[in-house]
């Protein structure tokens, strides 16, 4: 039995103690959060202690993993302190905001010999993982032209650190590091990057970017993320290949639509929702993937080399957002 | 009596232009002129009227305007002909393959005192028309940018072949939306960055293209030209622009009113098309323009501000940074 430390009670990291306990090899053993009443009452669903201070809980020797949902700044520090105390590591996506910081980080896990994954957990999504396959497996040739999509309103947080576009990156970095990361994984290596944003707007609670990425295979893709939707949450993608084409779109494909009568017989609609058993949850699977890495001493399923290939893509659109020029990503 | 002749079928447009042109009361079809002979002697036979031969021997008939649907690279001849007989011109899009072909174009029906618009169906499509209002009203507050497609499938032919098209995917499928925007907005293209490759096919010409389009109003839009549907999909391709202010989202997909059919007859899956037919609008208003004085809704010089576009991407493509327009 694993005991987990979570570090950042927000909501990615509700989300991660619900897997950790529901999980067989895991369980909640303590929060920790800024925010003292956010750590309790977190600690409190797992009957876990809550901490307020990082060095505290890390000296409890019954750690085995510290699993990192704080805002993207803080990553770095928890890491490096959590690997300096020999606990395995989960970190939340983007690893860092700078390419510097990544590798610190991912050099400070490998020395102290910790399992260290970040979560790019779109690798677990089935229709995105599907697309994977079937790319793979050449069911639509060559791939030539892809387009993804991916966002909604804008994110709320404690103290609205989405809104600080030195601390999120905008949708660029935070969301639509997400697309780069599957886009890498199942085409390889990107070669050149172009794209227009509004990052300058972030603190007014806009952001939309659209990002061409060109790969070292040839394909081109368009990379589209948006804070700005009033219509929900909606996710598409598109794999144009030589021989046929793949295509997804979160909306068509929601088993679930409900509409109620309202009492002036007007109509609510509710949001489409697309559920999974337990054990599909995309989540679940990458921690469970996480915590087999370390039974097994195995290597990390998602490793800080290649989330730091992903902050590469976005730090490349983000500076030519800002400079209007491509950026050529070099290796 | 409004007297229109069809300067050459090279274009499959004409066919559905002439259909149009068929069921106007007040247009008499004169004739259909194309030095292919077989393809000129079928059109006319279809559209029940005559075959001419030569180009001048139509435009000796007295006629009030002609629709000219050759190949691209021939827009210039073919509208030098026609300005010179004193005739108004509905040229195909795109206008030219090249901007000095498309002012001298202008020129020429300028001095003529002849009349050019460029074809720009779209414009007609109801959906299309409707969205135009409401991002015009002001609903949708500032309109910081476009996501947009032109997809299609590769159409062969001279389509391919640069020499008579100007180039690929990216000269055929950028100048609609790139013209809707312009009529949208009001905003005019200053840069283009661009993405291309022969992806689908294996041919001379470009397959795919994917615009990053800068405007003055500090909009930004990309367009996606790809003919990257394949033979399977259910449709011949789309127009669809979604437009993102910042009080809201807007968007259109102008050919998506259909029925499905599944058919075992051959094992497919279609669309059957039942929105309004675009074509016919664009020639109800070209020829509510050849019986008045009023200048055409789309001038020789919208075609070239579209066309300008498309040729600030080959730019782009060529040096791999962006290009002014
Ligand atoms: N994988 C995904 O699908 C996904 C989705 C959303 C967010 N994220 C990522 O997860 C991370 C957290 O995002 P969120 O939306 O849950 O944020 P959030 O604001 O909801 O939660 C962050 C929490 O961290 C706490 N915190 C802030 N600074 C801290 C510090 N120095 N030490 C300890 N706790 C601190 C805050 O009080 C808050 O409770 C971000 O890196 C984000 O990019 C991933």
């Amino acid at each position: 039995m694993f005991n987990v430390a979570v570090i950042g009670a927000g909501m990615m990291g509700s989300l991660h103690a619900g897997h950790y306990d529901a999980l067989p090899d895991s369980r909640v053993a303590a929060v920790l959060d800024v925010r003292p009443d956010a750590a309790r009452a977190l600690a409190e669903v797992y009957s876990a202690t809550a901490y307020g201070d990082i060095e505290e809980m890390l000296a409890d020797g019954s750690i085995d993993i510290v699993s990192i949902t704080t805002p993207t700044p803080y990553h770095k520090e928890c890491v490096l302190k959590a690997a300096a105390a020999g606990k395995h590591v989960f970190c939340e996506k983007p690893i860092a905001t700078t390419l510097e910081d990544g590798l610190e980080m991912t050099e400070a896990c490998r020395r102290a010999g910790v399992v260290f994954m970040v979560g790019h957990v779109l690798r677990y999504f089935p229709e995105y993982a599907s697309a994977k396959r079937l790319i793979e497996d050449g069911a639509v040739g060559k791939v030539g032209m892809v387009r993804t999509s991916r966002g909604g309103s804008f994110p709320q947080s404690a103290g609205d650190w989405y809104a600080d576009k030195v601390k999120s990156g905008g949708v660029t970095m935070d969301t639509l590091i997400h697309d780069f990361d599957w886009l890498r994984w199942s085409l390889g290596e990107v070669v050149r990057v172009y794209g227009k944003g509004l990052l300058e707007r972030a603190a007014e609670h806009k952001d939309y970017a659209l990002i061409t990425l060109r790969f070292a295979s040839g394909a081109v893709a368009h990379v589209e993320g948006t804070w700005m939707r009033p219509d929900g949450f909606k996710t598409s993608l598109e794999i144009a290949g030589s021989k046929g084409l793949i295509a997804f779109n979160n909306e068509d494909s929601a088993p679930i639509k409900l509409a109620f009568a309202g009492s002036d017989g007007a109509g609510v609609e509710a949001v489409p929702q697309s559920p999974l058993s337990a054990e599909d949850d995309p989540y679940r699977l990458e921690l469970a993937d996480f915590l087999t890495a370390i039974k097994s001493g195995g290597e990390s399923p998602i490793s800080g080399a290649d989330a730091v290939e992903a902050l590469k893509i976005s730090l490349a659109a983000l500076e030519s957002i800002t400079t209007g020029q491509p950026v050529e990503i070099r290796r | 009596m409004i007297r229109v002749g069809m300067m050459s079928f090279a274009h499959m447009h004409a066919g559905s232009y002439a259909a149009c042109l068929g069921q106007l009361p007040q247009v008499e079809l004169v004739g259909v002129a194309d030095e292919d002979e077989a393809r000129g002697r079928a059109a006319a036979g279809t559209n029940n009227t005559d075959y001419y031969d030569s180009y001048d021997n139509l435009l000796k008939q007295n006629l009030d305007g002609v629709v000219i649907c050759s190949e691209n690279s021939r827009h210039l001849e073919m509208t030098g002909m026609a300005a010179a007989a004193g005739v108004d011109i509905l040229c195909e899009k795109p206008i030219s393959t090249n901007a000095a072909d498309a002012r001298e174009m202008i020129d020429i029906c300028r001095s003529a005192k002849v009349r050019l618009q460029t074809a720009f169906p779209c414009r007609f499509s109801p959906a299309v028309a409707q969205v135009r209002e409401v991002v015009r009203g002001g609903r949708l507050g500032e309109v910081v940018a476009v996501k947009a497609t032109n997809h299609g499938r590769m159409p062969g032919g001279w389509f391919v072949e640069p020499q008579f098209s100007g180039g690929g995917a990216i000269i055929d499928h950028t100048v609609h939306v790139a013209d809707l925007l312009r009529w949208y907005t009001g905003a005019e293209a200053v840069e283009v960055y661009a993405e291309s490759g022969t992806m689908f096919n294996d041919m001379n010409a470009e397959d795919a293209g994917l615009l990053t389009i800068s405007y003055d109003n500090g909009m930004f839009a990309t367009l996606d030209t790809s003919w990257s549907r394949p033979k399977s999909f259910p449709t011949w391709g789309d127009v669809y622009m979604e437009f993102v202010g910042t009080g809201g989202v807007a968007s259109v997909d102008a050919f998506v009113q259909r029925l499905d059919l599944y058919s075992d007859e051959n094992m497919t899956y279609g669309w059957s098309g039942w929105g309004s037919n675009i074509d016919i609008g664009l020639i109800r208003d070209w020829v509510d323009c050849l019986s008045s004085d009023r200048e055409p809704s789309i001038t020789g010089e919208d075609g070239l501000r579209a066309l300008e576009v498309a040729l600030a991407a080959y730019r782009s493509v060529g040096s791999g940074k962006p290009e002014p327009v």
